[in-house]
């Protein structure tokens, strides 16, 4: 038998099983071998990293987020007569119905907080930079999707704290100049907030966000793909190409790691401080003093300076500081064009960073010292 | 060794292996932490966070968190949960500790790693050194912001800020500038004698890779062995055993978790419900009959009260008309 025309993959007598004709039927028609190659033979300069796994966590915080929320849409009724006693039928009366709203309640944080890690990691790499400049605008779009899901989302169990919090937010856009008066009454579905408000924020939180959601993740991953990853900022091309993973099984399996911590955190979350509603809703907000979720302490904060008092101040503090902070993220490819990726030989945006990061620490914890001024 | 010594500084020796080693240890950790949590042996009050950091640095703190509560009178938890998950933690740091003492010795310090007890030698050097530094760390610490915030308190009072706000300062402002004062400090100390800290620990590592011969290879010859020191020898029985693991805690997580929430609200507490008594069909019959005869005696007696009652009632009419009759005829 001459051994060069021989195939040395086939194995004489190998009668295939019926597992591996149904995949032979379905690669012949589908390529999944070779979808499965490009998925998952995916090199990565430098090698897998735990910076990198923030990316497949959100991944998996939304998926877990869909599944606890479809449960919780079994029993949620979105009417401002129902909406705070069906949220106390799921507490009190359904089977774990607790656990579930909690595990929804704080994986909202948690995607949040998830945002901001992968957000700091790409900054950070200088994974912004050509030729991901598209990437970073879709992941901007996402981060703004986040934000307004947990915007829409804290509304819907129509306590005091939910009805004066999203009260309080969507004042706020009142006052962006020419749109502001639009907006409000387009969420508050007239001129003053009920029935209509928690419909759309019940439609935006349930139908309109997750869509969005979805369609801008697989741009995002696509995007990703297309540019491939960036790799570590500093060390020899020799240290570089000698330490490069592939995506399977190395970095697959540190987000599986990271997706199962993030998973018992939010189970241990859930347990220590479960959901408690305040009182339902009602037009006069009596001794409560409305204030907004966590994540956006800091602003609520920042606004009670007397820097932003008066109505130039709010038009500054409330409009025009994010806005040219957002326009400042979206312009950031565009304007940092040197190729530098070396955090710590780009000083200018190390400081900003740490910047940012300190003031909005300093000024959550202001804002939950400043609760004891108010009660 | 003077080159030794000068190839990487104790602080990163330190930080380089207690941070990753914290971080692989912690998911294992956290599984215990949620098992102890869903069956009521622990309760996090107010401290969750720093019980957290307690957890995640427990290589440090597995004997420095009780001197720390039995020198402070402070509590991170209630219950017997959490010695146990402290206990458990052990055995999961000394694992960890080894394997990434082992993979940092050969890639960061280019030294062979000893074969057997690296992760114990590192383990029982950080504990020492977390019991003995950790509750001065605290005591210090917690000095220094008890401090800083009177101080912070009598800045914010400053005449001189009466001369830009005619109240006086605002309470936005006054809150911010007294936790930036008081914060800065707090945070400037807690960072050095962290650094202290992690510098002593890695000295005592150092000192244990000395000992250690150089490793021969080349770098891509480093980095190959490095790389295979972190993956396990067999992988499928690894995942299959990760995988089995996860379904044994999905069940019991659910079979102990409790159905109804442990924090009722005022308004929809259940009333207590009391099991009903069985019921005994025979027995509620001979009760239904031995009533039912006895009200039919009483029935019969009322009869015959009654019958007798007529019969006199009879009789007494009889002597009466007798009566009226005589005392007509009487003039």
């Amino acid at each position: 038998m001459d051994i060069k025309h021989s195939s040395p993959a086939v194995i004489p007598d190998h009668q295939p099983s019926t597992s591996e004709k149904v995949l032979a039927f379905l690669d012949e028609r589908l390529g999944l071998k070779e979808m499965q190659a490009k998925m998952l033979n995916e090199p990565i300069p430098g090698g897998s990293r735990w910076a990198y796994v923030f990316g497949s966590i959100l991944l998996f915080i939304f998926a877990m987020q869909a599944v606890t929320g479809t449960m919780l849409m079994f029993y949620y009724v979105p009417t401002a007569d129902h909406a705070y006693d069906s949220t106390q039928y799921i507490i009190h009366d359904v089977d774990y119905g607790w656990f579930l709203l909690s595990y929804h309640f704080w994986g909202s944080s948690a995607m949040v907080v998830c945002v901001f890690a992968h957000m700091s990691q790409v900054f950070l790499w200088g994974a912004y930079k050509k030729p991901r400049e598209l990437l970073w605008l879709v992941g901007l779009a996402l981060f703004g999707i986040v934000i307004t899901f947990g915007f829409t989302g804290y509304l819907l169990p129509w306590d005091q704290r939910a009805f004066w919090a999203t009260l309080v937010g969507v004042e706020i856009l009142d006052k962006t100049p020419i749109v502001g008066d639009f907006i409000a009454r387009f969420l508050k579905g007239g001129a003053s907030p009920g029935q209509m408000t928690l419909s759309r924020f019940f439609v935006l939180h349930v139908m309109i966000l997750p869509a969005a959601l979805m369609a801008l993740a697989g741009l995002h991953i696509f995007l990703f793909r297309v540019a491939a990853p960036a790799g570590p900022f500093k060390g020899t091309t020799e240290e570089i190409k000698a330490k490069t993973d592939y995506f399977f099984p190395r970095q697959i399996w540190k987000d599986i790691v990271g997706m199962a911590f993030v998973f018992v955190g939010l189970c241990a979350l859930a347990l220590w401080e479960p959901v408690v509603l305040l009182d339902k809703a009602t037009p006069d907000p009596g001794e409560y003093h409305p204030e907004p979720e966590w994540y956006f302490l800091f602003y609520f904060q920042l606004l009670r300076l007397k820097l932003f008092a008066g109505q130039f101040g709010q038009f500054m503090g409330a409009v025009a500081l994010p806005v040219i902070f957002m326009g400042l993220l979206v312009a950031l490819p565009f304007f940092d064009k040197d190729p530098e990726r070396n955090i710590f030989k780009r000083p200018i945006a190390l400081i900003s960073w740490i910047v940012i990061m300190v003031v909005i620490a300093l000024f959550t914890v202001a804002a939950v010292i400043n609760r004891e001024f108010l009660d | 060794m003077a080159e030794e010594r000068d190839s990487m500084s104790p602080t990163k020796i330190g930080f380089g292996i207690l941070w990753s080693a914290c971080w692989t240890g912690i998911p294992i950790k956290a599984v215990f932490a949620v098992m102890a949590m869903t069956l009521g042996l622990v309760h996090f009050e107010g401290r969750f966070g720093l019980a957290f950091l307690m957890l995640l640095a427990s290589p440090v703190t597995v004997f420095a968190a009780p001197a720390i509560m039995a020198i402070y009178d402070t509590h991170f938890g209630e219950g017997i949960g959490l010695p146990l998950i402290f206990g458990a933690s052990i055995p999961i740091d000394i694992w960890a500790l080894g394997l990434v003492g082992r993979t940092f010795f050969l890639e960061r310090l280019k030294k062979e790693p000893p074969h057997d007890g690296l992760g114990f030698a590192i383990w029982w050097r950080t504990a020492l050194i977390g019991t003995l530094i950790m509750p001065i760390l605290w005591g210090i610490v917690s000095k220094v912001t008890e401090t800083a915030i009177s101080a912070s308190h009598s800045l914010a009072d400053m005449e001189a800020l009466r001369h830009i706000y005619d109240t006086g300062l605002p309470v936005a402002e006054r809150i911010g500038l007294e936790l930036t004062v008081w914060g800065s400090i707090s945070s400037a100390v807690l960072f050095i004698l962290s650094v202290i800290g992690v510098s002593i620990l890695g000295q005592a590592i150092r000192r244990i890779a000395e000992d250690c011969r150089q490793a021969p290879e080349n770098y891509q010859g480093l980095v190959t062995r490095w790389d295979l020191m972190r993956v396990p020898n067999d992988q499928g029985l690894l995942l299959a055993s990760l995988a089995g693991a996860g379904v044994v805690f999905s069940l019991v997580f659910w079979t102990i978790l409790p159905v109804t929430t442990p924090h009722p609200h005022e308004c929809c507490a259940k009333p207590e419900v009391q099991a009903e008594p069985v019921y005994k069909p025979v027995d509620a019959l001979n009760k239904n009959t031995q009533r039912l005869a006895a009200v039919a005696a009483q029935v019969e007696a009322m009869e015959k009260q009654k019958s007798e009652t007529k019969g006199q009632k009879e009789k007494g009419k009889g002597k009466p008309a007798g009566a009226a009759s005589s005392d007509n005829s009487k003039p």
